[in-house]
């Protein structure tokens, strides 16, 4: 099996600046910063990014069909917004 | 329940650093990377506990926010021209790994020229943002 470079190049280069400063790039610079353990945050970062995006190339067609959206991305504001509630008030939640 | 879960994993993260905060700061107060010498023990369970707590509840947000959005849509238009889809993981992959990686670089640098105060609330406001992002989003859909 050859291995297509070039393809690999316009595949990274693609998502790579689609990437930056994207949300997901600022959360990690958030909770990478900020956490105790930014190897965790990095690790998390990463798998994260890599499964969606392996979803992404094998459904082909997005995930839509299979979760709402809308759903989806409720639940991730909510997921933030506990994530910043923690940081902002670390004492508040006992 | 999935938020269920997160919601969880948010939770205890936090207990834990509550639980093993010395008495002046709080772990989440000192500059990342400076980290005290490791304590034996006890201490290294609860080290493993907060690692895997950071993770997941990394992880179950990113993954959540990251479903069907744009960098997911680039990455199926080129695997569905090329007709390559494991070579375009694979490029994708190794994309997302390097931005992941640049943040949590520049949360280390910031860590280490701002005061961890400063720090948190910055990130607090800037996971806020995202979140109000989510939320426009969802409703402009």
């Amino acid at each position: 099996m050859s291995f297509d470079w070039n393809l690999i190049g316009v595949s990274f280069i693609t998502v790579f600046l689609s990437e930056l400063g994207d949300k997901s790039q600022l959360a990690a610079i958030a909770l990478g910063g900020s956490s105790s353990s930014p190897k965790a945050v990095f690790f998390g970062t990463a798998s994260a990014l890599v499964l969606a995006s392996f979803i992404g190339v094998l459904l082909g067609e997005g995930t839509a069909q299979i979760l709402p959206e809308q759903l989806v991305k409720g639940i991730a504001a909510i997921g933030f917004a506990l994530l910043a509630i923690r940081l902002l008030w670390p004492d508040s939640e006992d | 329940m999935l938020s269920n879960l997160a919601l969880r994993v948010f939770l205890t993260d936090n207990e834990r650093n509550m639980k093993d905060a010395p008495v002046t700061s709080p772990p989440s107060m000192q500059p990342a990377g400076t980290e005290q010498p490791i304590k034996k023990s006890p201490q290294a369970t609860d080290a493993k506990a907060t690692f895997w707590g950071v993770f997941l509840s990394t992880f179950v947000t990113i993954f959540l926010a990251e479903l069907g959005d744009k960098t997911q849509v680039a990455t199926l238009l080129i695997s569905a021209e090329s007709h390559k889809p494991l070579t375009v993981f694979v490029g994708a992959a190794l994309a997302l790994i390097s931005t992941s990686l640049v943040g949590v670089l520049v949360g280390q640098w910031l860590a280490k020229h701002i005061s961890p105060e400063t720090l948190d609330t910055l990130a607090g406001i800037l996971l806020l943002i995202i979140s109000v992002g989510l939320v426009a989003d969802v409703i402009g859909l």
